[in-house]
């Protein structure tokens, strides 16, 4: 128990300092350290990035880190991807479409390791203005149909959609991206809750763990620097891009992958 | 045709407040000249009389929203994500100590009645966040912003009944 609220804490920290979620670090640990079957471990995942949502937002609305009016505007086109992407699951090639954001996040991390941004950016979402929306709802769009047809939370593309799409800073994209999850998730689990795959036994100390991390991690990320943070999120994007590919490998290769 | 411009004259000391002059500028019709009058004092029209919540020199429509409505918006949103975090944290908490207790019966069902009510709270607080995010907007009169959160939320309530994982 104290194993996976320490997995919890860790997922929590990273997530709220990142706004992913946490989920791309703890469906790994739980499956590949812990032995727990993918089918319990995606929605106690996505129980743990609500509760992070929920706990670093809190501090991030409150010092203004949070654009809360772009959350709600890229919200809508996300959920509306979101349906979309559930409603053609059936006509498209799951393994192609992983390979194709692999390839994608592969793109971006490298991208965010290799080249410097020279523009300063602003600490608040008091004192800029997030520009070309167009962009920003579509790939909002976007990344909620992958949501739906891949089981991948949408911060690992929303942030870098914010922060070089739309010009929003990397704190804030990652505040907002955090602000938005938390709906996108309590919708996907309450999807699985319905239909039972939710177990509370394992949910508990993970999210116990997942609300002591948010709270750590959302009072580092205003004060950590913003090179460090784009470094780690490549990082992550890194891992994102090595599952996809994986996935992506196994369902067109399945006997080399296999 | 005439605008108000406030203009604050001299260097400000931090002991006292700069001193204010009034500027009225004076625009000649059809010929695209201004003559400029200053005057230490200057009669204003009425009309003219500034707005107790514009900035000097600000347009009103851009002028920024009253501070205290803007924070109270924010603040509430804050506290209804922290107080269902903070409660579901403590629920799922209170499970986890109750299970170091001797199984029986009535422990049983208190941590089950605990994680269910838990998990509820955990997944009602980003919709509930979601609500009063678009309420206070739409309080404020920003009615596109109140429109799309209830958007948000009638999509969220689609994407749940029909199953899918948004």
């Amino acid at each position: 128990m104290l194993l996976l609220m320490a997995a919890g804490g860790l997922a929590g920290g990273l997530g709220a300092l990142l706004g992913i979620g946490g989920g791309i670090v703890l469906v790994p640990v739980l499956v590949l350290g812990f032995g727990i079957p993918m089918e319990q471990a995606v929605p106690a995942s996505l129980m743990c990035v609500v509760a992070n949502s929920c706990a670093a937002a809190a501090s991030y609305v409150e010092n203004k880190l949070s654009d809360i009016r772009l959350g709600l505007t890229l919200e809508l086109a996300t959920v509306l991807g979101a349906i979309v992407g559930g409603l053609v699951a059936a006509y498209v090639a799951e393994a192609t479409v992983a390979i194709v954001f692999g390839l994608f996040t592969l793109y971006v991390a490298l991208q965010m390791l290799l080249v410097r941004a020279p523009r300063q950016e602003p600490m608040t979402a008091a004192n800029y203005v997030p520009s070309n929306y167009p962009l920003g709802i579509s790939g909002s769009f976007v990344a909620g149909g992958l949501s739906a047809l891949l089981g991948v939370g949408g911060g690992p593309l929303k942030v870098p959609l914010m922060a070089y799409g739309m010009r929003v800073p990397f704190k804030v994209a990652s505040a907002t991206s955090n602000l938005m999850i938390g709906v996108t998730g309590a919708a996907s689990v309450a999807a699985y809750a319905w239909r039972g795959h939710l177990d509370l036994t394992l949910v508990s100390p993970l999210v116990v763990g997942v609300l002591g991390g948010a709270v750590v991690g959302s009072r580092l990320m205003p004060k950590v620097p913003t090179a460090v943070l784009k470094k780690l999120f490549a990082g992550v994007l890194l891992g994102v891009a090595g599952q996809m590919l994986w996935k992506g490998g196994a369902g067109l290769w399945p006997s080399v992958l296999r | 045709m005439a605008e108000r411009v406030e203009v604050s004259g001299g260097e400000p000391e931090p002991a006292a407040p700069p001193a204010s002059v009034t500027a009225a500028v004076v625009t000649a019709p059809g010929r695209g000249t201004r003559e400029v009058v200053l005057a230490s004092t200057v009669v204003m029209p009425a009309e003219l009389v500034p707005e107790p919540d514009t900035a000097p020199g600000v347009p009103a429509h851009e002028a920024p929203l009253p501070v205290g409505r803007a924070v109270a918006g924010e603040r509430w949103v804050a506290r209804v994500l922290r107080a269902g975090a903070i409660m579901s944290g403590g629920m799922f908490l209170l499970s986890l100590v109750l299970e170091a207790l001797p199984r029986s019966q009535a422990v049983h069902v208190a941590i089950d009645l605990l994680r269910k009510g838990a998990a509820s709270m955990l997944l009602v607080t980003p919709v509930a966040r979601l609500a009063v995010a678009g309420t206070l907007l739409g309080v404020r009169g920003e009615w596109r912003y109140a429109a799309i959160a209830a958007g948000v939320l009638g999509l969220l309530a689609v994407a749940v009944g029909a199953g899918f994982q948004a």
